[in-house]
């Protein structure tokens, strides 16, 4: 069955997210980074930064924890169609698994505890590969964060999730 | 704003490796992960559920093995200088793998006026098999 691609694109949400100095620490804590500069202001300085740094794969936790949802854009045009939702159920339907392939992220500058970032996210591929008579849908989806107050970009993620049947 | 560790672009050579640095992975851990990054998929801490859905046990997270990746690249290269990172995850991680992960400086490359070094990482278990394999690229300086 041939993938719709017409999804290419098309919007998966936008996001606002605040960066907090609590969830930062207990997030390199739990990868076994003992770093100082996560827990303490005076290290994060003596290394460089102006503020606490996050770790460099924080970026695919942080929503969880600053996505507050009275900040959240009311004029978001993800919200209309879930895509993630509606591509995932459709494939679910047909039974298989999905799987997290591939995570990317490209780092512009230092996220840091105090941020507030704007995350928009699009659909940047959708593919079927067929291997020994198995189907693979691959969806390729791209957020981009930008900080709130100077509006330069800061971080783009892609993540690559895979179906199997 | 980034921490001095590698020494500089001219000290850096094709071929360099990070300290290899080592993790026996528990179930702790992946119970801490999951409150840590919000991901509760019952998988990663439910042996009960698990076991049900036909796996040996809990497995880990792979993102858990993603940061704990990262965490050996930004010991070698220091926090701030990563540029760019991916990884894929090729196989699943088991409470009590023996973790290890390797970095390989792999490439040298003033690129915009930027002097930047690609790696390549792994971890792998104790048997060699490969559990997440990645590329990097840090900016250095001069």
């Amino acid at each position: 069955m041939a993938v719709d691609k017409s999804i290419v694109g098309a919007p998966t949400g936008k996001s606002k997210i605040v960066v907090e100095r609590g969830p930062v620490g207990a997030f390199a804590r739990a990868v076994k980074d003992d770093s100082e500069i996560y827990q303490d202001p005076e290290a994060a300085r003596a290394a460089g930064f102006e503020r606490i740094p996050v770790p460099p794969t924080y970026g695919f936790a942080m929503s969880y924890w600053g996505g507050f949802p009275e900040i959240q854009p009311a004029d978001d045009p993800g919200k209309k169609r879930n895509i993630l939702m509606e591509v995932m159920g459709g494939l679910m339907s047909q039974g298989g698994v999905i799987l997290h392939g591939e995570q990317e992220f490209i780092y512009h500058r230092s996220i840091m505890v105090g941020d507030v970032l704007v995350g928009e996210g699009k659909v940047v591929d959708f593919y079927d590969r067929e291997s020994k008579g198995k189907v693979m849908t691959f969806l390729i989806t791209e957020n981009v964060y930008r900080d709130e107050k100077t509006g330069e970009p800061v971080l783009t993620t892609r993540m690559n999730l895979i179906h199997r049947r | 704003m980034a921490q001095r560790r590698l020494g500089t672009f001219d000290q850096v050579k094709e071929g360099d490796t990070a300290p290899e640095q080592q993790h026996e992975l528990t179930r702790t851990d992946l119970v801490i992960y999951a409150g840590a990054s919000g991901d509760f998929n019952p998988m990663h801490h439910d042996e009960i559920k698990a076991t049900a859905a036909g796996f040996p046990s809990v497995f880990g997270h792979g993102m858990f093995s993603a940061g704990y990746l990262a965490k050996a690249l930004t010991d070698y290269v220091g926090a701030g200088n990563l540029r760019h990172y991916k990884v894929r995850f090729v196989k699943q991680t088991w409470p009590g793998d023996a973790l290890t992960a390797r970095c390989t400086v792999v490439r040298k490359r003033i690129e915009n006026g930027a002097r930047l070094v690609d790696l390549e990482c792994s971890l792998v278990d104790a048997k060699g098999e490969v559990k997440v394999s990645g590329e990097a690229t840090a900016e250095l300086s001069a």
